[in-house]
């Protein structure tokens, strides 16, 4: 029996569907069984940001209204072994799904699956809960802002009343330069407001502008500091231990000391 | 001249504090489900019964939530003057 998760937010545009699109391939390429479902109905991105958009045939509206079996709605991702996405009706809306429904497209899912990831629209309305119907666990993306922060809070305590649990913070689009020179709060004062586990900070990174233009999830190229943190963050949700790195900006003494301490 | 020697020459508060002071303040509230005009009312009629007892500035007068781990306190902050005699009047 795979294991549910929802990536959710409250806010929209900090990234829940770029977390969703790495950390499913990221599992993937560490040889899990993924299934990633779009649960934004009728604004669905996560199949465009994964560049299949072209060969969706069905939905999980499909699914429910019993035109296709679940089996046939899958996406197969060709890249890699063991990734399928669902994708979500672009002419329906949130209301056309009820949370029930989408609780038992992810219990069937979890039979066959190590991890389903269940992409969570904007908002604490119906869409939230249809996401976080078939939810074990959930994790929260935010950014280092208030707004973020703020929304991502409200979020947590909708996620507790339902007994989703553990709720793991993943904080995005962190820098270093700015945290530095005081003008971004850290990961502390992050985690001193919102008191959830941290599970990955994911570095302001271009290479996902590219990767998301070109289709190609992050993770596929090894190099790029945003691809590294998810596949940190991965090998965290597959029960590995790994540290967070400090990615803090240190002042110009530490830099020198570092450059002449490193290992060569 | 307003200005004084702090702003001249101090240096301004680090924005990642204020945004975390401010969203601490706000979170506290929202997780409590009380909102300004609640914290409003409490503040003056708080300050209407102690105005009883000792002579205070308004102006000066905090009432704020905070979190202390996993529970809140009210703080009431009443920098006064002097105590009213209470005996005067009895």
């Amino acid at each position: 029996m795979g294991k549910v998760i929802v990536v959710t937010s409250g806010k929209g545009g900090v990234g829940k569907t770029t977390s969703t699109a790495n950390l499913g391939t990221a599992l993937a390429l560490l040889g899990k069984t993924v299934a990633v479902v779009d649960a934004d109905v009728g604004l669905r991105n996560l199949d465009i940001v994964m560049g299949l958009e072209s060969r969706i045939v069905y939905t999980s509206m499909d699914v429910i209204e019993k035109q296709c079996e679940l089996s046939k709605a899958l996406v197969k991702d060709r890249r890699v072994d063991g990734l399928m996405l669902l994708a979500a009706s672009q002419k329906n809306n949130k209301d056309d799904i009820q949370p029930a429904q989408m609780k038992a497209i992810c219990d069937k899912l979890r039979a066959t699956h190590d991890f389903v990831l269940v992409d969570s629209p904007a908002g604490i309305e119906r869409g939230f809960s249809n996401a976080s119907a078939g939810a074990d666990e959930a994790i929260v993306v935010t950014t280092p802002d208030v707004s973020a922060i703020r929304d991502a809070d409200r979020i947590i305590g909708l996620l507790q009343n339902e007994r989703i649990e553990p709720i793991n913070l993943i904080l995005n689009r962190f820098s270093p330069e700015l945290v530095g020179n005081g003008s971004m709060m850290d990961q502390a004062d992050v985690l001193d407001i919102l008191n959830i586990d941290l599970i990955g900070i994911v570095p302001e990174d271009s290479g996902v502008i590219t990767s998301t233009n070109r289709g190609i999830p992050l993770v596929y190229e090894d190099t790029s500091p945003g691809s590294q943190a998810y596949m940190r963050i991965a090998r965290r949700l597959t029960g590995q231990r790994i540290p967070i790195p400090d990615l803090e900006h240190k002042g110009l003494l530490t830099n020198i000391v570092n450059w002449f301490t490193r290992k060569r | 001249m307003n200005i004084s020697i702090k702003q001249l020459f101090g240096r301004r508060p680090k924005s990642s504090n204020i945004a975390k002071q401010r969203l601490k303040l706000v979170i506290t509230q929202d997780r409590m489900d009380v909102d300004d005009r609640f914290m409003t009312r409490l503040h003056n009629e708080l300050a209407e019964v102690l105005a009883k007892y000792f002579e205070f500035s308004v102006n000066s007068v905090q009432v704020s939530l905070k979190q202390k781990g996993n529970s809140y306190v009210l703080v009431a902050d009443f920098p006064y003057k002097k105590f009213h005699d209470m005996n005067v009047g009895q």
